[in-house]
């Protein structure tokens, strides 16, 4: 009773509240094509829906999975946000999300790839709807390298060559475990094991020293972040760049590039192979108006909406009939699909969560020449171990 | 310090050594104003103050860009920030003047407690309140909104106007309290004919540093706001430089339209920042 | 005589018992609450017990059914459509169209599958309940309509116990005597019933002693010489008050809460009372080695460095340029002057990542000058030593100007005759700074470097923004690590609180230790 008054009085007093009046409010952290798709999404379910509007929330990238964690179990969150699929595991045991296969028929889920959708369930539940599949392929500058490499004994041949121009042959944030996974994959190694994490085998440690190789010979930039990376790549400073889907928005008119698969390893044979992310459009548990919700969430995950998702932003959508008509040939959206084929799931168990920030700095050390592969990886793995001590001992 | 002068070499190695030094000290800042005039989204490539090119894009792209409402993201950001900045200011001086008089005038018991509390409070961090703020606003649901961050500002605010304006009522002289008294004006009459006017620089002070601060102010306003509608030009900003994303050239044509306003305002009154070290404390 | 004692003990009595009638209202509204909750749980299971036997449920309940078992489909094993038995006929429930209601059944039948029979209130903080109980066919799950109706407020009875109070109390002030304050007493102990009932014994006695105490206070006429003694200084105050209550709604309390949240853990929304191990994991490193930055003594260790080196660059440099300044065949001081405090003027934040930016790896204007100069490019941020003197050069750069201008301010107060004095009495220069200048500096620059070493004690924004705590959290000091638990390491708002308060009472020791050196130095001031 208290708190009621205290929030009444403060509301009247206040410009702004929190919550909108819109009947659902999604939240994203979409930028440039890929925000202008959705707002043209979120405009015409409007128009369509006077008295059920939509509400959509720009947030930054940066600790934009922190604050939904922090928000939603207070009540201050959205009701629908957008995001990658890889805290499933630890917000489902929060009670942050709201299982949805209630409403999904078998009509309905025949729209997506079988893969996307069994990539947002777990625990035998469905927690969202898939908008997109993402994962890193390989963009080559044509005017700098004519013919992509295949192999990675191909990538560190190129190099002097570049080298002598003054550019790189190859950018992108080698501390970044996501970055590095296609390297990790490629030597054979994994990071979990189920709900294991598995950081310090034999693979990884190979894979770490050919991170390690890769900066030496000067392949690759030291200390580059994405946003560095598209600088260097535009700028010709970079032949090539290990990106996503969002990397095509930063490339300047002009830039002459091709989009293709990642090299195989030729140590072992073996692909190159990123992670897979499937990001989807989730519901909070704390959702006001769960059929609105559900109504939004349908409507841009369906296959009109997804193909103009596609188009206008380049968004790998996993809805087949999408790709009928002019899609079924886009090429950049072909290359990603190829790509597709080789890519491992990104784990969802909630002890991933502990393993990215350790690994970054055992890939700081390695690459900076700091620590050997061996021990940098021994630390993380010691560093993931307490942490999952502490954290599950809560 | 010598009274006669040194020879020629001397002053002239000195002042060149100055200038150097000086230099030095405005590079980056220089940095700052070569980038928001040089086109490029990344950070000078070469270390030269001098910009290659000049182009008035960044500026363009930065007052032009809309946010996802429709509305226009740069003047959304400032008048958020003038705002609260406003408001923080309002509240600060309105709720401290009479206790800044009641602390200099007047003898009661709790006064010298008083007074250390005001001067404890004002010489700890905003960071450490900020967790148990945050946790109460998000209880009370007044996360996310600019009011509730006028409210975790006015906790730093209040503390420093009433320390500075104590400061200043001090130095005021006591023959006009006792002339008035004698003529029988009561302490109200007094506050608000005398002491008021007569103060008025001295508010004027307090509350330019306070809007500065508050204008300033960027970690507060990072936590506690989430919705990008809401930002305050410094989290605006800083956001323009994220990890996945920097947007330098923006970046710098957003920190000098948001400083030069401010950095006048400094120039104002850092005359009377270091009078106002005596007097008490004064936050940087 | 006696009007005055009755007037007086009256005052007394309203005085505390309008606080105590504010508890007592807290206690009741909590309870009426928790008999809501109560009652609602008890309709949705008696709802529930009723469908299974095969009847219909009373009229204020949202959803009741015998919920089948679920059939799962065979494309997808997490998609399984269920069915609804009401006295309408069976019902699907799912499907992209399916109301929100149906949904609650369908959860409310997976737990039952899960946890077996339960009732509970629902998770969605709609103040209804739900209950499964189990059947031949399947679980009977009742959901309640809405919010339960609270019991009306009883009136009369406020009235009467107010009434009681007032006679108890008059009784005792005509009685005169040791009975004023026995009446007083006993007047305000009336309270302790209400809160018996609705707040427990706990606070009943707190309210036994309160009334106790009042009473006490009463007879010896402590409340009269506080009430004098306001009146005496009402003016002072009524001005102190705005600011005062302001500072103790904005300051006071969320310190209060940030001590209490130090003795809870945080987790998922959920608070649990720890008692100290919240302190004793910071204060034992958490089992962490002493290199590590995890351990609370590792990131002491590098905020006094930090603390230390910054203050010393600081009062080196701003002196230096100071002395230079203050050269009277200096020309264009005015101008060096403006120009020597722009790092002050312009926002930190701001120039904080503009140094970011100049230490960045490869292109960084650092690195820049460093290989033009034909020397090695270093990468800042992936050493601790590197990171380290990135955030003071940035630190420096940032807070010299203070340490001149306060500096300057001294410089200016040495009369001119002592100098020249000096110099024709033959000292040389440096007995000139030892003698004079720096007595005058010591006075200014104490306080100024107390102030300084508080501020850069928790120079949050050039930790955070220049180095980010890299390489993996080294370059951290107290208030970045205390920001990380709270925002960064899963919302471990108890941790965080616990921690400041310890960099609280490390602040306030040094306040306190600065306080008295300086003080000293002020009365040594020539």
């Amino acid at each position: 009773m208290i708190r009621g008054l205290a929030i009444a009085a403060l509301c009247a007093a206040a410009a702004a509240c929190g919550r909108s009046d819109a009947a659902v409010t999604v939240w994203h952290a979409y930028d440039k094509d890929e925000r202008a798709a959705i707002e043209a999404l979120a405009a015409d379910w409007n128009a369509a829906h006077p008295e059920r509007q939509v509400e959509l929330v720009a947030m930054p990238y940066d600790g934009f999975g922190d604050k939904l964690g922090s928000a939603i179990p207070n009540g201050n969150g959205p009701d629908l946000f957008l995001y990658s699929q890889d805290r499933l595991g630890d917000w489902t045991a929060a009670g942050v999300l709201e299982p949805i296969e209630f409403w999904i028929d078998d009509a309905t889920a025949a729209r997506f790839t079988p893969e996307a959708l069994a990539s947002l369930a777990y625990h035998d539940a469905l927690w969202g709807l898939p908008v997109a599949v993402k994962s890193l392929a390989l963009f080559v500058r044509t005017d700098l390298v004519p013919t992509p490499p295949r192999t990675t004994d191909e990538l560190l041949a190129m190099a002097p060559a570049l080298t002598a121009r003054g550019s790189f042959a190859l950018a992108y944030p080698v501390d970044d475990l996501y970055a590095h996974a296609p390297w990790l994959h490629g030597f054979g190694g994994h990071a979990m094991d189920g709900d294991t994490p598995t950081i310090a085998t034999a693979e990884a440690v190979a894979a770490a020293g050919f991170a390690r190789e890769l900066v030496q010979r000067k392949v690759v930039p030291a200390e580059a972040d994405a946003a560095l990376t598209a600088t260097l790549f535009a700028e010709g400073k970079a032949a090539m760049a290990i990106s996503g889907p969002w990397f095509i928005a930063d490339i300047p008119a002009g830039v002459p590039y091709t989009i293709t698969t990642l090299p195989t390893v030729s140590a072992t044979g073996l692909a190159a192979a990123p992670y897979l992310g499937t990001e989807g459009i989730l519901m909070s548990a704390r959702a006001r108006d769960k059929d609105a919700a559900i109504a939004v969430a349908l409507a841009f995950t369906s296959d009109a909406a997804a193909a103009r998702r596609a188009e206008r932003a380049g968004q790998v959508v996993p809805n087949p009939a999408a790709y009928r008509g002019a899609l079924a040939d886009a090429p950049r959206l072909a290359a990603f699909r190829k790509q597709l084929a080789h890519t491992v799931p990104m784990p969802v168990s909630p002890a991933m969560r502990a393993v990215w920030t350790p690994y970054k700095n055992a890939l700081g050390q390695v690459v900076s020449g700091a620590a050997s592969p061996a021990a940098a990886l021994e630390k993380a793995a010691t560093d993931i171990a307490t942490y999952a001590r502490t954290e599950g001992a809560r | 310090m010598s009274v006669r002068k040194p020879k020629l070499p001397v002053i002239v190695a000195v002042h060149a050594l100055l200038a150097i030094g000086t230099m030095a000290v405005l590079y980056p800042v220089m940095l700052v104003v070569k980038k928001a005039f040089e086109p490029g989204r990344q950070f000078a490539l070469s270390p030269s103050p001098i910009p290659k090119r000049v182009t008035l894009d960044h500026f363009r792209a930065l007052l032009s860009a809309r946010g996802s409402h429709g509305e226009l993201a740069f003047l959304q950001h400032t008048i958020s920030s003038l705002a609260v900045a406003i408001a923080t200011t309002v509240v600060g001086i309105a709720l401290s003047c009479t206790a800044a008089y009641a602390l200099s005038r007047f003898r009661f018991p709790g006064r010298k407690a008083a007074l250390t509390s005001f001067l404890v409070v004002q010489m700890f961090p905003a960071s450490l309140l900020m967790i148990p703020l945050y946790v109460l606003l998000h209880e009370l649901g007044l996360l996310n909104s600019l009011s509730g961050l006028v409210l975790v500002y006015s906790t730093t605010a209040i503390p420093f106007c009433v320390w500075t304006l104590k400061g200043y009522f001090d130095s005021l002289p006591r023959e006009l309290f006792e002339a008035a008294r004698v003529d029988g004006a009561g302490p109200i009459r007094i506050f608000w004919t005398i002491v008021l006017p007569l103060a008025r620089p001295g508010i004027a002070v307090t509350a330019l540093f306070s809007f500065m601060t508050a204008w300033n102010e960027f970690i507060l306003a990072s936590t506690f706001l989430t919705d990008e509608g809401k930002y305050t030009l410094p989290v605006m900003l800083k956001s323009s430089v994220g990890q996945f994303s920097a947007d330098w050239g923006q970046f710098a044509a957003g920190a000098l339209l948001t400083s030069l306003p401010v950095m006048a305002l400094f120039y104002v009154v850092q005359k009377y920042l270091v009078g106002g070290l005596t007097a008490g404390a004064v936050k940087g | 005589m006696k009007a005055g004692d009755l007037r007086r003990a009256l005052r007394d009595a309203l005085m505390i018992g309008a606080l105590l009638w504010l508890a007592v209202t807290a206690a009741y509204v909590r309870d009426r609450n928790k008999d809501a909750t109560q009652r609602a749980l008890r309709h949705a299971q008696a709802a529930a017990e009723l469908i299974a036997a095969g009847e219909t449920p009373p009229t204020p309940t949202a959803a009741a059914a015998i919920v089948g078992a679920p059939v799962a489909s065979k494309q997808h094993g997490f998609l399984r459509r269920r069915v609804a038995h009401t006295a309408a006929g069976p019902r699907p429930l799912g499907g992209p169209t399916a109301p929100a209601v149906d949904k609650l059944l369908y959860d409310a039948a997976g737990r039952f599958d899960k946890d077996g029979p339960f009732v509970a209130m629902l998770p969605d903080g709609s103040e209804r309940a739900v209950a499964a109980v189990a059947t031949a066919r399947g679980p009977a799950i009742a959901i309640t309509a809405g919010p339960e109706p609270r019991a009306p407020v009883p009136w009369l009875a406020v009235v009467g116990h107010l009434g009681l109070m007032l006679v108890l109390v008059g009784v005792g002030a005509v009685l005169g005597g040791r009975a004023r304050g026995v009446g007083v007493a006993a007047g305000l102990a009336t309270w302790a019933f209400p809160a018996y009932l609705a707040g427990g014994p706990g606070l009943a006695l707190a309210i036994l002693a309160v009334a106790a105490a009042a009473g006490w206070a009463h007879a010896t006429g402590a409340t009269d010489r506080a009430i004098a003694g306001v009146r005496a200084h009402k003016v002072a105050l009524s001005f102190l008050a705005p600011a005062g209550v302001a500072m103790i709604v904005l300051v006071v309390v969320p310190f209060a809460v940030g001590l209490a949240l130090g003795f809870y853990d945080h987790h998922h929304g959920r608070w649990t009372f720890v008692g100290l191990a919240n302190f004793k994991r910071i204060l034992t490193g958490d089992g962490h080695a002493l290199s590590d930055p995890l351990n609370f003594w590792f990131i002491l260790g590098v905020t006094l460095a930090w603390t230390f080196v910054n203050v010393i660059l600081h009062v080196l440099f701003g002196t230096l340029f100071a002395l230079i300044l203050r050269q009277p065949w200096l020309k264009a001081r005015g101008l060096w002057r403006v120009l020597l405090i722009v790092p002050w003027a312009v926002p930190n934040y701001i120039t904080a990542l503009i140094w970011k930016g100049m230490f960045a790896g490869e292109y960084g204007a650092v690195n820049s000058i460093l290989s033009g100069l034909g020397l090695d490019r270093v990468s800042w941020f992936s050493s601790w030593a590197t990171a380290f003197s990135a955030n003071v050069a940035t630190n420096t750069w940032l807070g010299f100007p203070f340490m001149m201008v306060v500096a300057l301010g001294a410089l200016e107060s040495i009369p001119k005759e002592l100098e020249e004095a000096a110099e024709v009495d033959g000292a040389s220069s440096w007995q000139r700074f030892k003698e004079i200048t720096l007595p005058h500096l010591k006075p200014a620059l104490g306080p100024a470097i107390v102030l300084g070493s508080i501020w850069t004690f928790n120079m949050f924004n050039v930790i955070a923004l220049v180095s980010g705590g890299k390489p993996g959290g080294s370059t951290d000091i107290l208030v970045t690590d205390a920001y990380r638990w709270a925002f960064e390491r899963g919302e471990q708002y108890g941790m965080a609180a616990a921690l400041g308060t310890i960099i609280f009472l490390l602040l306030l020791g040094w306040t306190l230790i600065g306080r008295g050196l300086t003080k000293g130095d002020e009365e040594a001031r020539p």
